[in-house]
């Protein structure tokens, strides 16, 4: 291995790929170091289960793919990038044999809401004509551009005079939960529970005060999730493809253990196993704030200062999920289905939240370290990417939302309970699929929160989000006010990961928004920039 | 009163972008240039059917010193700033003041390519612009005049800057 690079990059999450794909394709010598055994981060595809069971161990569900930048800049498609868009995307269904239905079809899905509620469901087409709208705009203002403050947006959005071109946008968002744009907008408690349950999924709890100002675009994307045929990870083997045609390498089982620092500029790297990389151009960090400041640099690169607010000001999400991993003989078939069959065909079924109240009092459990009773909620790929699972089988994904730490024994009683739960969480599904009798599960595999850190230890306290998602930990706040524009006070060290605005889930954003950061301060022509 | 879409009119749309930006203070300082690309919808008697027309705009210092057609692929090697994209009828109605162009873009009528972070700090610039483009110009509108029946825009042409409805705004060519 050489020991020379313009730019390293640490960690081998999409995020780092990403960054060093562009980087490869601007002509720079680029090495990515990877902890793991391969690369992809939380882009981790397994056979947990059973042999040709493929499971997506973490990222299972990716949004927006066609209106991110890295997706045609980098030609993932032609590195072997194939995405389904389920026509049916996700459903809830209720205790009492009811259901709704989120199609891809935007038509459908009022039909299925008014079911409910006739008035909600002319609510939500409004809503999400005027989300789509505005949603590349948003995108182009917020995702795919370093960060603003809210006080500049706001004072933008006053001079345009959003707030009295738009029946969803308000500056009051700014102050408001979820749950009370439901409240204002919405009458039907299913209606209402569908909506903070999709919330929740995208990171965004229902009953955070600030939040609702992501709402309405997280209405207009409620029908753009989309499935990586053949597992996330195919988007991590593209990823490192187009790095590696373009001269960039990729390392695996390269454990970072130190950012080398000399005369305040950040220089290299060095392994656990001692070898020493030198970064003639920056060293980019895509894990975690704690592991960048507090592990990797010595204390007076870092300074006391940043290194007490990595300790005390850095948030982290005050809930995670507990994951089951499921190898099916069949397709879960809903006794829901009598009452609006395309259940059966739904991707993602939030198992039995009728209401915001209940998942506030699951979230008021979980924030105390309780386990809530299971309201799993079921993913089923094989529905869409039959490659999944061997001719006739399926494979399940059942989700919860959960505390990392129990208030009895922290995270290290998960290893305990954690198959104790699986199982009520199977049972809780059963209850909505009689089909899925003990039989029809050839083999299980829990992976709890305590999982997420062992596998990947820069989701602290098992944040998939790595940072809280709140309205003082958004654009450049986050993760904190002096690293929100992708530098550090070390020169030419720079963070690219899921730390920074906008935030984790499969967006690419960090990446790309640290990449303009980085061309300006590298002299590096911005060829991907296409106006 | 120049013909819409004449040399004429784009010197007028010139003086009026001017005029406008002249009493505006703390106005930025650099050069952008700006790609309008107006696609005949079936709708507008301007603009055939599959025709394309394109405008290079380019400002100095909140200034326009310069506007003019293009022809599709000339001028592709131009570095742009920005590019604005829509539906014909819909720039006919912003040139009558019939559609407001925040609502077009707010509502994805037009699509604006660019560094968004530029548009949202000078808002008042931005917004300074397109007020002079939609209400700064008496336009001539010899084929008939907006709005257009089938994309909705309230009232008619000599209402120009009257305040127009977010449905109007939507409506496009998969509407006509």
């Amino acid at each position: 291995m050489r020991d020379t690079y313009d730019v390293v990059i640490v960690g081998a999450g999409h995020n780092g790929l990403t960054l060093g794909a562009y980087l490869a394709r601007s002509g720079l010598e680029v090495l990515v170091c990877e902890r793991r055994h391969e690369e992809g981060g939380g882009l981790c595809t397994e056979e947990l289960t059973l042999p040709g069971f493929l499971h997506n161990v973490h990222a299972n569900y990716h949004t927006f793919v066609d209106m991110a930048p890295p997706v045609t800049d980098l030609e993932l498609r032609e590195h072997g990038v194939e995405y389904v868009r389920p026509e049916v995307q996700m459903a809830s269904v209720f205790t009492d044999g009811t259901a709704l239905v989120i199609h891809s079809d935007i038509d459908k899905t009022c039909a299925s809401i008014a079911r409910f509620s006739e008035d909600d469901a002319e609510t939500f087409r409004r809503l999400h004509a005027e989300a789509y709208g505005y949603i590349d705009l948003l995108l182009g203002t917020l995702m795919y551009q370093p960060p603003m403050s809210v006080k500049e947006l706001t004072k933008a959005l006053s001079a345009f005079g959003v707030e009295e071109r738009s029946e969803f946008l308000s500056v009051k968002l700014r102050v408001e939960t979820i749950n009370r744009f439901l409240d204002q907008h919405f009458t039907h408690p299913k209606v209402k529970a569908h909506l903070a349950f999709h919330g929740a999924v995208c990171g965004y709890t229902n009953d955070v005060k600030g939040l609702a100002i992501g709402f309405p675009l997280l209405a207009g994307k409620i029908d753009n999730w989309n499935l990586c045929v053949g597992g996330s990870h195919r988007l991590a083997h593209a990823l490192w493809r187009d790095l590696a045609q373009h001269g960039g390498v990729m390392i695996a089982d390269a454990d970072v253990e130190h950012i080398v620092v000399q005369d305040g500029r950040a220089v290299g790297v060095r392994l656990t196993d001692g070898t020493e990389i030198t970064a003639r151009q920056a060293v980019a960090s895509t894990v975690s704030v704690e592991q960048t400041f507090l592990e990797f640099l010595d204390p007076a690169s870092v300074g006391e200062e940043l290194a007490h607010k990595v300790k005390t000001k850095v948030r982290h999400k005050d809930w995670t999920l507990f994951s089951v991993h499921l190898a099916m003989d069949r397709l879960p078939e809903y006794a829901a289905a009598e009452f609006d069959p395309d259940v059966n065909r739904a991707w993602v079924v939030n198992l039995g939240y009728g209401s915001p109240e209940e998942l506030n009092a699951d979230w008021a459990t979980i924030r105390a370290g309780g386990l809530p009773d299971p309201h799993p909620n079921a993913a089923v790929n094989s529905l869409y990417d039959p490659t999944d699972a061997p001719a006739g089988c399926a494979t399940g994904l059942l989700r919860q939302f959960a505390p990392f730490a129990l208030a009895d024994g922290g995270e290290g009683a998960w290893d305990e309970i954690g198959p104790y739960y699986g199982r009520k969480c199977i049972e809780e599904w059963r209850r909505f699929a009689p089909n899925l009798t003990d039989d029809a599960f050839l083999a299980s595999a829990v992976f709890t929160p305590h999982d997420i850190v062992r596998k990947l230890p820069n989701m602290i306290r098992g944040d998939w989000m790595m940072g809280e998602i709140s309205l003082d930990n958004m654009l450049d706040q986050r993760p904190l006010p002096e690293l929100g524009q992708y530098r550090t006070p070390i020169d030419r060290l720079y963070m690219a990961g899921s730390t920074q605005h906008p935030h984790g889930f499969i967006t690419f954003g960090p990446a790309y928004n640290a990449l303009a950061i980085m061309a300006e301060d590298l002299g590096i022509e911005p060829w991907w920039r296409k106006v | 009163m120049p013909v819409i879409y004449t040399a004429d009119w784009y010197s007028a749309v010139v003086e009026a972008i001017n005029a406008h930006v002249a009493g505006l203070r703390g106005v930025p300082e650099g050069a952008w240039t700006c790609r309008i690309e107006i696609a005949g919808d079936g709708v507008s008697p301007y603009v055939a059917a599959g025709e394309e027309r394109h405008f290079l705009v380019r400002i100095d210092g909140g200034r326009c010193i310069w506007y003019r057609e293009v022809l599709g692929e000339e001028e592709e090697g131009t570095v742009l700033d920005y590019r604005f994209s829509g539906p014909a009828a819909v720039f006919d109605e912003i040139a009558a003041g019939v559609i407001d162009p925040v609502d077009a873009a707010l509502h994805g009528t037009v699509k604006v390519r660019g560094d968004m972070r530029f548009l949202m700090r000078q808002a008042e610039l931005v917004k300074t612009l397109l007020e002079a483009y939609a209400t700064g110009v008496e336009t001539k509108w010899p084929l008939g005049a907006p709005p257009y029946a089938v994309t909705g825009g309230s009232g008619d042409a000599t209402t120009a800057g009257a305040p127009t409805t977010a449905a109007a705004a939507t409506r496009g060519p998969a509407d006509a």
